[in-house]
């Protein structure tokens, strides 16, 4: 079944384009990825599923249902988390959660208290006395106390210490695992790909490709900078090389392939330095581009 | 009704410093009253004014040696004080979710935009109804010691119903500009700017009998105290027309914002 099911969604900001013809689902249980640099959409996306604003054509259904026409109803199900949280405030962490659960029609207060308690969340202080990250834990918390069935994060990460993140990706996989589908953009790969099943990736305002987590890391090709007195290009150019550069006493390339085969090129010359590492989500993007 | 609480709680401070500015203008204005009371000189004075001054500031057809003729002047200013805190109070209700980015939060609760709509403004009318009791408690508090008759009761109560309906006026008129102007923050500025031409107006229609026909336009000409006070009564066309007026800006206030793109 699709938790989410989007249509040639297109939205545009009077003549500026947020998102044009995009396409995808997204199945239950799944945890899906939306990737993409800052400005390709992603929020926008997002924020037209939620009903804060209005596709200028096409359409999404989320439990099967238009996520315009029954969005309150839809929305009593959703857990969101935004990239920056906003509250009221003059009020305290504790009146903000009960307010929140207030627009639920169950009691969220043990689960308030589970989580304030994994996020060490302390619920007597004042919003406006919190740091960015502590306002994102608010953010979790407040995301996820009425136990939602679809969960969605943007840009969830940001603002929060990796001791943090570690924790909060735990509760979004026990969530996952007890039935909950998550829906997650972001602009950092390597936090998609621990977690994720399937991504979308996009690009201005277009949905480049749909892909399995795993296809994507087996494509995934390795960045290689060499720095050496006297390089010869020629040796590298075997099968799994591409965008080869030579400059200044150094090689740069793609490679993708044999890395065994890589590191026996690269020891037969004399060589002052080596990098390998994992391309840059624009490098991925250029690969797509092509 | 959790957004009704939440907003009379987020609006308590306004009120409170609202509530206590109003008694402080009031106690002001009337403190003034005590040179006029039954004093036969100063009435020779008001006479002696130019009559195109006195019809400006409505103050024509007051005796203000009495107290409903005194009162009958400083209407107009408790009106022009109340619709600014009622088109500011509008505006602000619906525009502040924008402006402080919590809309985020709220449009993304399992509610209609149209049930947060009703809250709002059932809390903004609560504020509203505490405003003009206040004002005109006052009223009632700080003329005692002079005794008024009967007279003065009716037409103080006169004063609150139509104060009232300027008031619902002001904030349907706020509400409408909230959900309307695409900058959230121009819209209070927009608000003002209406709400002080129309006073305006108010005043040139007094002054000319040219442009008599605008004092449809103008809710200042609606209601004015030298009438309540002469004829004991509202006029049945200015109640039509501001009920069309709140209405309308009531309902269009529902329909732009409900396909209205929430940033933040």
């Amino acid at each position: 079944m699709n938790i989410i099911e989007i249509n040639q969604l297109t939205k545009f900001y009077g003549k500026v384009k947020g998102i044009e013809n995009v396409s995808f689902n997204v199945k239950e249980g799944e945890i899906f990825g939306f990737i993409g640099p800052n400005g390709a959409g992603k929020s926008t996306t997002i924020r037209t599923l939620l009903g804060l604003i209005f596709p200028t054509s096409g359409s999404a259904k989320l439990f099967g249902k238009d996520c315009i026409e029954f969005g309150s109803k839809i929305r009593s199900e959703i857990g969101y988390l935004p990239s920056e949280v906003f509250y009221y405030e003059k009020m305290k962490v504790k009146d903000l959660l009960k307010y929140s659960a207030s627009f639920y029609k169950k009691d969220c207060t043990k689960r308030i208290n589970e989580l304030s308690e994994i996020m060490e969340l302390n619920l007597n202080r004042r919003i406006e006395d919190l740091s960015y990250g502590n306002k994102k834990k608010v953010g979790i918390v407040q995301g996820l106390l009425h136990e939602p069935k679809l969960i969605m994060l943007d840009e969830p990460t940001s603002g929060l210490d990796p001791l943090m993140q570690q924790k909060f990706f735990d509760i979004i996989s026990e969530e996952n695992k007890k039935g909950s589908t998550v829906f997650f953009s972001s602009h950092i790969l390597s936090e998609v790909q621990h977690l994720c099943n399937r991504v979308a990736i996009i690009k201005d305002g277009h949905v480049i490709k749909v892909e399995d987590i795993k296809t994507l890391r087996e494509d995934n090709y390795k960045k290689v900078t060499v720095k050496g007195e006297s390089l010869d290009s020629n040796l590298y150019s075997f099968e799994g090389v591409s965008q080869l550069t030579s400059f200044d006493h150094m090689l740069n390339f793609f490679y993708k392939g044999d890395v065994n085969f890589l590191i026996e090129t690269i020891g037969k010359q004399k060589v002052q330095d080596i990098l390998i590492e994992d391309p840059s989500l624009e490098e991925i993007f250029m690969h797509y581009y092509k | 009704m959790n957004i009704v609480a939440r907003e009379l709680r987020s609006n308590l401070k306004s009120l409170l410093i609202w509530s206590g500015s109003l008694i402080a203008v009031i106690v002001m204005m009337l403190s003034e009253f005590s040179a006029y009371y039954n004093n036969p000189d100063m009435a020779q004075i008001m006479n002696s004014m130019p009559k195109a001054l006195m019809d400006a500031f409505s103050m024509s057809n007051a005796n203000l040696t009495t107290v409903s003729g005194y009162v009958s002047i400083t209407v107009v200013y408790v009106n022009l004080m109340l619709g600014i805190f009622a088109v500011l109070l509008g505006n602000s209700i619906i525009a502040k979710e924008e402006r402080d980015k919590t809309a985020g939060f709220l449009m993304t609760m399992p509610v209609t935009r149209t049930k947060i709509l009703i809250g709002k403004i059932i809390a903004a009318a609560i504020n509203c109804l505490i405003v003009l009791v206040v004002v005109i408690g006052s009223l009632y508090l700080f003329t005692l010691k002079y005794n008024p008759d009967q007279d003065f009761y009716r037409f103080l109560w006169l004063v609150a119903v139509t104060t009232g309906i300027f008031e619902i006026m002001f904030l349907s008129l706020g509400l409408f500009l909230a959900s309307s102007v695409k900058r959230y923050k121009l819209s209070s500025g927009v608000g003002l700017g209406i709400l002080f031409s129309l006073y305006v107006l108010s005043v040139l229609v007094a002054l000319s009998d040219k442009i008599d026909f605008l004092k449809y336009v103008t809710p200042f000409k609606y209601y004015e105290a030298s009438k309540l006070l002469q004829n004991n009564g509202i006029e049945g066309t200015y109640l039509i027309l501001s009920f069309i007026w709140a209405i309308s800006f009531t309902a269009l206030t529902f329909i732009v914002y409900n396909k209205r793109d929430l940033r933040a």
